[in-house]
């Protein structure tokens, strides 16, 4: 087994610090929509222009909840707008096992949304000045160049496609997603949320129109925790489905066994005799190589799985080197 | 080999499933028991102390609330919170047209005063459309005219450990807990914060408030106490109510409403 040093403390500890803070701001957030789970768009809420809304309504009897959307009504009981609790059901947008707290208490979700609003910013700003600083920022950077290459990463993951068209540590899907999330999600979900806070508002009075208005940043903070969540829904995907507990493992512990994936099978064959064929094999290897160069997620060739020639990427400012255990 | 690593991943994915189903139903009890741990509030709380720092390092001095202008007014200014007060006397001093009402400025002041609606209406006032933001999410715009409150504190000259005033109100929610709130000083006399006496061009009606009410446009609407009687300057909020400085403040909603 090819072990490599993937993840340095730093990056663990924020990833660990980064998926808490996500969950209880996602978490506290519902229940804070919970007080008035209507969406509008410009600076006011009046009660009928709302374009979306989770809700209840007494249907001869019996408590019925619905998610409305433009007018489109769809019939969510159990779910959104009325919760089975107990006997009998209780009126609520997003059920109390997508809350924090799970009762309900506006006061308590605030308090756990805004204290990990804190820890998500500092520790957010630790991850990047700390990963500028090593250069390692630049790695999930998505250039042009990466776009081009997207349709044929998509094939690739489709199955529609045999080869990977990744040359870097990073595939131009996870560029493209890291991307998004660094200069397009999070900054825009911190500036609407702040777009929210009436003593912001007058500390830049502005910033409530740069979105729309107060009830439009309002709209668009809940629209990107959606985002967030959709993000957090495909990194756990790929995940569960590309090793979990070896991606577990390098994001508990720093190390990351390198695959050593069907590809390199015919190296078993190394031993025929024709000499022909022995030289075309032999050959083989290089021309691939020189196609992608250094790779965490890709094969290594045939060479013997000590060979360290991988582990200058991988131990960039790693505290403890290319120390290797297992 | 294959088949052992396929049946070992589905084990693995079931697993975590199964970590995930329970997780849910245990996360909520756990945050609930967290969120009722005072220690836990006490930490979680320490975000507030930091919220107000920042802001009020960020607001500077002599910045305005961002101003609307009339088309921008709401058709309806929604009220919410406790319904208007119910004594024979709220009821009597509103039929006539609050002749015998006054606001009553004491506690840390050098002199305390009474001030009737006409006393207040005579004072130079300020006017401003301004957005009313609802601690729930919404929010509705009104044009508020009033007193500047740094024009009433000049006139009973607050005394050198006065760090607060507190609005006593006359209002009850139904266990017959009487509204309170309070500001700091340095809220107390920013520009915009007013005692408004009129809503939209008229007087004050009565669900927003009448005759007088508070406007702290740097806060939530839960701050902006309606039905005032008097205002007290004190030093520490403790002995007041519960202590935590406001009705709401007594439920575990934050004193610093910036946010």
């Amino acid at each position: 087994m090819d072990l490599v040093y993937r993840h340095n403390r730093i990056t663990r500890f924020t990833h660990w610090t980064n998926a808490l803070a996500l969950m209880i701001l996602f978490m506290s957030g519902l229940m804070i929509f919970n007080a008035h789970p209507n969406l509008y768009w410009g600076n006011v809420s009046q009660a009928d222009r709302a374009f979306f809304s989770i809700g209840a309504a007494n249907d001869d009897g019996d408590l019925r909840g619905f998610v409305k959307l433009y007018g489109r009504e769809v019939d969510t009981t159990g779910f959104l707008g009325a919760q089975q609790t107990g006997f009998m059901p209780t009126a609520r947008a997003f059920p109390s096992w997508l809350t924090v707290p799970g009762y309900y208490s506006l006061a308590a979700g605030r308090r756990w949304h805004f204290f990990f609003g804190w820890l998500f910013v500092i520790n957010g700003l630790l991850y990047i000045f700390y990963n500028l600083a090593v250069g390692h920022l630049r790695k999930f950077c998505f250039t042009p160049a990466d776009a081009a290459k997207v349709p044929a990463m998509i094939a690739y993951y489709l199955h529609l496609r045999k080869t990977s068209p990744q040359e870097d540590e990073y595939n131009p899907l996870q560029k493209m997603a890291y991307t998004g999330v660094f200069v397009i999600l999070t900054p825009l979900i911190l500036l609407s949320g702040m777009a929210m806070s009436p003593q912001l508002n007058i500390a830049f009075n502005w910033l409530p129109a740069v979105f729309g208005g107060r009830q439009s940043a309002r709209s668009i903070h809940f629209i990107l925790a959606f985002g967030f969540g959709f993000f957090v829904f495909g990194h756990v995907f790929m995940v569960l489905t590309q090793g979990f507990l070896n991606n577990m493992r390098s994001m508990t512990t720093g190390w990351y066994r390198k695959k050593v994936p069907l590809a390199a099978k015919p190296i078993k064959a190394a031993a025929p005799v024709r000499p022909d064929i022995a030289q075309a094999l032999k050959s083989k290897p290089e021309v691939s190589s020189s196609l992608s160069d250094d790779d965490a997620e890709k094969p290594l060739s045939a060479t013997p799985a000590s060979a360290p020639q991988t582990a200058e990427n991988e131990t960039l400012a790693t505290p403890d080197g290319g120390k290797k255990h297992d | 080999m294959t088949k052992s690593a396929i049946s070992r991943r589905n084990l693995l994915v079931r697993a975590a499933q199964g970590i995930g189903l329970l997780a849910m139903s245990g996360c909520e009890k756990v945050f609930d028991s967290l969120s009722q741990n005072s220690t836990v509030q006490t930490i979680l709380e320490a975000a507030e102390q930091g919220n107000r720092r920042v802001q009020r390092v960020l607001t500077g001095e002599d910045k305005l609330a961002q101003e609307f202008s009339e088309k921008d007014i709401s058709p309806k200014f929604r009220s919410n919170g406790n319904p208007p007060p119910i004594t024979m006397e709220y009821a009597e001093d509103a039929r006539n047209q609050w002749a015998k009402w006054r606001l009553e400025i004491g506690g840390l002041v050098k002199q305390p005063g009474q001030f009737s609606l006409t006393d207040l209406r005579a004072m130079p006032s300020r006017t401003q459309i301004t957005r009313h933001d609802c601690v729930e999410g919404w929010s509705v715009i009104g044009k508020w005219k009033g007193v500047q409150l740094q024009l009433l504190l000049k006139q009973v000259t607050p005394t050198p450990d006065a760090r607060y005033v507190v609005f006593r109100c006359m209002d009850t929610d139904d266990s017959g807990a009487l509204y309170y709130e309070s500001i700091d000083l340095t809220d107390a006399v920013h520009p915009q914060t007013l005692l408004a006496y009129e809503l939209n061009g008229q007087p004050l009606p009565v669900e927003n408030g009448a005759p007088l009410r508070l406007r702290v446009e740097n806060q939530l609407g839960y701050k902006h106490a309606k039905y005032i009687r008097s205002l007290e300057l004190v030093s520490g909020l403790e002995k007041i109510g519960q202590g935590k400085g406001g009705y709401w403040e007594d439920q575990g909603y934050e004193w610093y409403a910036g946010i």
